[in-house]
Formats: structure tokens, C-alpha cells, sequence
């Protein structure tokens, strides 16, 4: 509604209440604008729904590292009796009493969310909101009432949902995805993970450490796009861990069998021949699509990408329409991570009203991978930087290394590993570094910083580790892909 | 109908609110008498005996409309409504939504123990029965309404509830005292004597 003629509801309408989308909502409001958010959750095919926060907070990074982190608590308690605790073992997992626990601190930020909303005093709608015209969006709160929204600028940010192979037979039906587990209430039981995204594997995972029989089914290859070298040292170690793996394998169709099973039949493009096993879940983790269908954005004429439908933006995170913005996982070309949608948010928000230029750099965003052994990794992977410079030009430092703590519990460090991908003419620039092993979140992070200020090798070489550390094996890289020479550490001191 | 402001009603809460000596009560109660004024406008539109349980309930549209139909007041009875499912003790309710609020609260001639509370909370755990088993012990002179703020967020932020659990102290609509967290059952003693007067 318009109060005047030409004066609209608000200076920042955000569509979308998640990671990005909260995170602009609360930076205009800081800056004196009034602002208003629409969240709207379509429940899933499954019926699973949740509430403010969007998909990091309530079916994402947080109930995932959680459940993760169940599963290493696992493996933890595993290697304790080495230590001297009398643990009888094997210790039962209660999926019932791990989901409630997850599931009520997920709740407890939505509640958050909506506080610290209030206290900043944006308005808030719970509506599912769709543009009537540029300036416009539309939407029915409940009891039916429908509200309209006008505002100067637009940011969208309604982010993705996971993908389901409609062609498959029974897939809709039988199948759940990351919308729904973590929001189960009971446990999956014995479950077939379909996917080679960060999304399967980390989800088959952590099943597979909880003591259920996991199986993961993919067409080819492992997190494509990530390190080849080191997304191969990820899935060797899982399925030396527990995970079952049926590779070069894709499912045609989904029944259900009379004792409520499930059965899955697939096609291995090995052999040529169909097969098929029984589950009591199917998760399907083959990508994520962008929320933008119901958004109409043809009456505002914003521009998606034909091929994905994501929103296409310019580096100021401007749409086709010029008060109209987009930024997080609905976005084409811009990695699909909570802290780029809200850095990209907060750098927009702050150009838009507070008088700054300062563009979001999306070059050397670092990244982890919560599989069993985590993978966490910044800049080029080794194939990039190759494919860049010239294999002449780039110089590759590795190590295999045995995290302290493996010895005494007598754990297999066979995939404990870190490489450093560098410019070969000196002072060898950091190009990407790949860190394979526990905590490899918290070890990345740090260097991160180090490679966003432009550090050398020879910088690297100079630092003094932290001991006794994983990470220290990063500074104390010395051996070369080059040379030919055995990267394995061998005594820790030395 | 008019219905003449209670503006001077609300002086003589705000100043036995001052009285309490809590400087950011009366600040706070001072935003809140606004909006109790219109919740109070609106009870007043619909005369009737406060409900403990005798009353069929209001439909919510009646509550909203400012204006009030010439032809009187629909009481539809709610079937789906009945005060018994909602009522854990004698002393203690569960409410079920705004106008529950509006009715069994704010028009309670009894004062009323209001605790917000929510089920990933833990300490609310605690307090609760704790709270319910301290209200019981007055023999009705105070009741306990209980808010679930997943299934009425509107209301708690309404309330400026931020963490949990906050009990707020309620007579004639208005919220005379507060506390955030959780309190032994002297202190709830204390709180709930206080309220009674």
C-alpha cells in the first residue's frame, strides 16, 4: 500500500530469511532504514518443515556439524579404552534422543532469529511472497489475508532446495532429502545415500558413524568441483570406515515392499546389468535447485539463468532490474556458503545506504567438508591452478602426516594428508591449500587468513609450527610433488 | 457504542507500578499500557463475565473488529475449543490463542502467573512444575496461564519476551512484575504473595 503518492512501505524489502538474508535485514536496520523480511518455508514433499532461519540454520550446517559431531563422539568413545576409561563397548546410539536434542537447539534459534528481529526493530511476515510488479511483492499470512509489500530496494534471497529426480520411479514418493533428515523422528534405519555432493557424503557420514548399515550410490565422480586428489582420499577413507559405496551406479526406480521397505533398483554402468537392494531409507542428495519458481519474477524483470533458473548478478550483486538485488545460494556462479551470503549481504547493504564502494571478493573463500575425516581446503585446487599457470609453473608441497592422538588409539591415519599447491618462481605464492584430517575446519580457517594477505611459500617456511598440532603440519611442508621424494612424516619431532 | 479512553485507569497502574520501584518496569509498562488500552477496548466492546471455564468461547473475528455490530455479539461455540483439554490443574491453563490470551489473562479478574516457556528449553522444565506446584498452593487466588512461544510467537514478542522462561505477573491487565529464569520455591513464594497483595 502506498501511504502517498511515491512513498513506498519500506527502504529494504529482503525476501528471504536466512544466512543472507537476516544478515541485510539487521545491517540496514542498524543504519537507521526501515526494513521488513518475508520468510516462508514450502513444507517438503515429505511434509517436514521448520522455521526462521533459513537452510544453514535449520537444515544445514547446523543440525549437520551436530550429527557429525554425534558420530565422532562415536568413534571417540571407541578409541577410549586405549586411554584407560572402562568403557564396555559397543555403546548403543539413540537416534531419538540425538534428533531431539538437535532438533530443540535448531528451535531455539529460530526463536532467536525472531527476537533479534524484533529488537532491531524489522518488521517481520511470514508470508510465501511473490513480486506483482518491480516495486511490489504479494503474499497470504495465515487465516487467508493477503498483505502488499512496496519497497525502494529488493534484496532476494530465498536461496535452494534439494533436487529430486522426478523421472525416477517412486523417488517423490519413497525418497526423503536434507530437508527431512534431520527433522526425523525416528532413525533412518538402513539407508541408501544417492549423490556424490558434500551434502551425501557428509550425511552418509555421519549415519555411518551412528552404527547404521550406509550405503552411498553415485554416477561418477566425487565432489566435483573440489580437489580431485583429495576428494578420492575422502571417499577411500569412508569406505574404508564402514561406508558401502556402489560407484558408476544410478537408480531407475523406487518401490515399496509389503514389510514398509524400500527397494531400489539401479543400473551399474560397469557391468551393464540392473541390480537392486532393499533399504528402510532412500536419501537423495543429488543437488540443489534455486527458490525462484513461485516468485514471479518475470513481473519484475529480474533475469535467471536459463540453464539453473538462479538469479544472474553483476560483482554489486544488482539483478537486470537496478533496485533489485540477489545474493546466497540463489545467486548463479557464487559459492553456495552461509558466510559469502552473509558478507555479500552486510557489503551491500553498507553500499546501498551507508555511503561504501567496497565489493565482495569471492576469490580464496576457505571451506570444509564434514566427513568422517574432514576435508577443509582455500584457494585453487591442484587441477585449477595447473590448468591456470602450467603444470611448469606450479609447484605442489605434500605431507602424509599421524595425527598425535591416532597412535595410542591405534587408528589408521592412512588418509591424513595436506597439500599446498604454490607459483614455482619465487617467493612462491600460495595458490590453494588442501588439509585432510580432524578439526580441519578449525586448522583452515587460520590460513585462510594467511593466503587472503598474499603469503609465499617462503613466508610458510618461515613460520614456527604449534606443537603438538595437525596443524603445524602445514608450515613444516617441504617435500615436493616434483621431487619424486616420499611425503610421508615420519617421527613427529624433527 | 462509545467507549470512553481509560486513560486515567492506566495512571493509577503506572503508579502503583512506580511504586514497585523498577524504572525499567515503568518504561516497559508504559509501552505495554498502550497496548493493553487497545486490548482492553476491545474486551470492553464484548461485556461479559471473565471466563473460567463457563463461558463458551468468543470466535476471534468478534475480538478484532474495533467496531462493534449493532445487532450485538455471535458467540459461536468453538468445538474444537474446550476449556477442559486445556486445563492441567485447577490452578494452571494452556493457552490456546490470542483471544484465549485476551479472555483467561488480560480480563481475569484473578491474577494471573504468566509463563512463557518452550519445549527446547531446559531450565522451563525445571520451573514449570515448580511454578505450578507454588500457584496451586495459594488456593486460587492466583492462577498460572502457560504460553508455549513456538505456538504463540506473535504473543510473546508482543509480551517483549526474549529468553526463557519469563513469568510475568498479571492483575487487571496489566503486568505488575517479571523474571527471566528460573527461581527456587521461596522466591516463587515471595513473587506469587507479592502479586496476590
Amino acid at each position: 500500500m502506498e501511504d502517498q503518492a511515491g512513498q513506498r512501505d519500506y527502504d529494504l524489502l529482503v525476501v528471504g530469511g536466512g544466512s543472507g538474508g537476516l544478515a541485510c535485514a539487521k545491517e540496514a536496520a542498524q543504519l537507521g532504514r526501515k526494513v521488513a523480511v518475508v520468510d516462508y518455508v514450502e513444507p517438503s514433499p515429505q511434509g517436514t518443515r521448520w522455521g526462521l532461519g533459513g537452510t544453514c540454520v535449520n537444515v544445514g550446517c547446523i543440525p549437520k556439524k551436530l550429527m557429525h559431531q554425534a558420530a565422532l563422539l562415536g568413534g571417540l568413545i571407541q578409541d577410549a579404552p586405549n586411554y584407560g576409561w572402562e568403557v564396555a563397548q559397543p555403546v548403543p546410539h539413540d537416534w531419538r534422543k540425538m534428533a531431539e536434542a538437535v532438533q530443540n537447539h535448531v528451535k531455539s534459534l529460530n526463536w532467536g532469529h525472531r527476537v533479534q528481529l524484533q529488537d532491531r526493530k524489522v518488521k517481520y511476515f511470514n508470508i510465501k511472497a511473490s513480486f506483482v510488479d518491480e516495486h511490489t511483492v504479494c503474499g497470504v499470512a495465515k487465516g487467508g489475508k493477503e498483505i502488499l509489500l512496496s519497497a525502494d530496494h529488493i534484496i532476494i534471497a530465498t536461496g535452494g532446495r534439494p533436487r529430486y529426480p522426478t523421472h525416477i520411479e517412486g523417488a517423490l514418493e519413497y525418497g526423503i532429502t536434507s530437508d527431512d533428515i534431520f527433522w526425523l523422528k525416528e532413525s533412518p534405519g538402513k539407508t541408501l545415500v544417492v549423490g556424490a555432493s558434500y551434502v551425501a557424503l557428509e550425511c552418509a557420514g555421519f549415519l555411518t558413524g551412528i552404527g547404521l548399515d550406509t550405503t552411498i550410490m553415485m554416477r561418477s565422480i566425487p565432489l566435483r568441483g573440489f580437489d580431485q586428489q583429495m576428494s578420492s582420499m575422502v571417499i577411500e577413507h569412508m569406505a574404508s570406515h564402514g561406508t558401502r559405496f556402489l560407484r558408476g551406479c544410478a537408480p531407475s526406480r523406487v518401490r515399496r515392499l509389503p514389510d514398509g521397505q524400500l527397494q531400489v533398483t539401479w543400473e551399474d554402468s560397469t557391468t551393464g546389468k540392473e541390480d537392486t537392494g532393499t533399504f528402510d531409507t532412500v536419501l537423495w542428495a543429488i543437488g540443489r535447485v534455486p527458490d525462484t519458481r513461485s516468485l514471479n519474477l518475470e513481473k519484475a524483470g529480474v533475469d535467471t539463468s536459463p540453464d539453473t533458473q538462479k538469479i544472474l548478478v553483476d560483482s554489486r550483486e544488482a539483478t537486470s532490474v537496478p533496485h533489485i538485488y540477489a545474493i546466497g545460494d540463489v545467486v548463479e556462479g557464487r559459492p553456495e556458503l552461509t558466510p559469502i551470503a552473509i558478507m555479500a549481504g552486510r557489503l551491500l547493504v553498507q553500499r546501498l545506504f551507508g555511503g561504501s564502494s567496497d565489493l565482495m571478493d569471492y576469490d580464496n573463500v576457505p571451506t570444509t567438508v564434514f566427513t568422517p575425516l574432514e576435508y577443509g581446503c582455500v584457494g585453487l585446487s591442484e587441477e585449477e591452478a595447473v590448468a591456470r599457470h602450467g603444470q611448469e609453473h606450479v609447484e605442489v608441497y605434500h605431507a602424509h602426516y599421524k595425527p598425535l592422538e591416532f597412535t595410542v588409539a591405534g587408528r589408521d591415519a592412512s588418509q591424513c594428508y595436506v597439500k599446498m599447491v604454490c607459483l614455482r618462481e619465487p617467493p612462491q605464492l600460495v595458490l590453494g591449500l588442501h588439509f585432510l584430517g580432524p578439526n580441519a575446519g578449525e586448522v583452515t580457517q587460520g590460513f585462510a587468513l594467511g593466503i587472503k594477505c598474499g603469503a609465499s611459500y617462503a613466508q610458510v617456511m618461515r613460520t614456527v609450527g604449534i606443537h603438538p598440532t595437525c596443524s603445524e603440519e602445514v608450515v613444516k611442508l617441504r617435500i615436493s610433488k616434483r621431487s619424486g621424494l616420499d611425503p610421508t612424516v615420519t617421527g613427529c619431532c624433527g | 457504542m462509545y467507549v470512553p479512553p481509560r486513560g486515567s485507569d492506566d495512571r493509577r497502574a503506572l503508579d502503583r507500578q512506580g511504586g514497585l520501584g523498577c524504572a525499567s518496569l515503568r518504561s516497559h509498562c508504559r509501552e505495554m499500557a498502550q497496548r493493553l488500552l487497545l486490548r482492553r477496548f476491545l474486551a470492553s466492546v464484548i461485556s461479559r463475565k471473565p471466563s473460567q471455564g463457563q463461558w463458551p468461547p468468543l470466535t476471534s473475528r468478534a475480538l478484532q473488529t474495533p467496531q462493534c455490530s449493532p445487532g450485538g455479539l455471535t458467540v459461536t461455540p468453538n468445538p474444537a475449543r474446550t476449556i477442559y483439554t486445556t486445563r492441567i490443574s485447577l490452578t494452571t491453563f494452556n493457552i490456546q490463542d490470542g483471544p484465549d490470551f485476551q479472555d483467561r489473562v488480560v480480563n481475569s479478574e484473578t491474577p494471573v502467573v504468566v509463563d512463557f516457556h518452550a519445549q527446547w528449553c531446559g531450565p522451563c522444565k525445571i520451573l514449570g512444575p515448580r511454578l505450578e506446584k507454588m500457584v496451586a498452593k495459594q488456593h486460587g487466588k492466583v492462577v498460572m496461564a502457560k504460553v508455549d512461544i513456538d505456538d504463540h510467537t506473535d504473543l510473546a514478542i508482543e509480551y517483549e519476551v526474549s529468553a526463557v522462561p519469563t513469568v510475568l505477573a498479571m492483575k487487571n491487565g496489566d503486568v505488575v512484575d517479571k523474571f527471566v529464569g528460573i527461581k527456587d520455591e521461596d522466591q516463587l513464594e515471595a513473587f506469587l504473595k507479592k502479586l496476590i497483595g
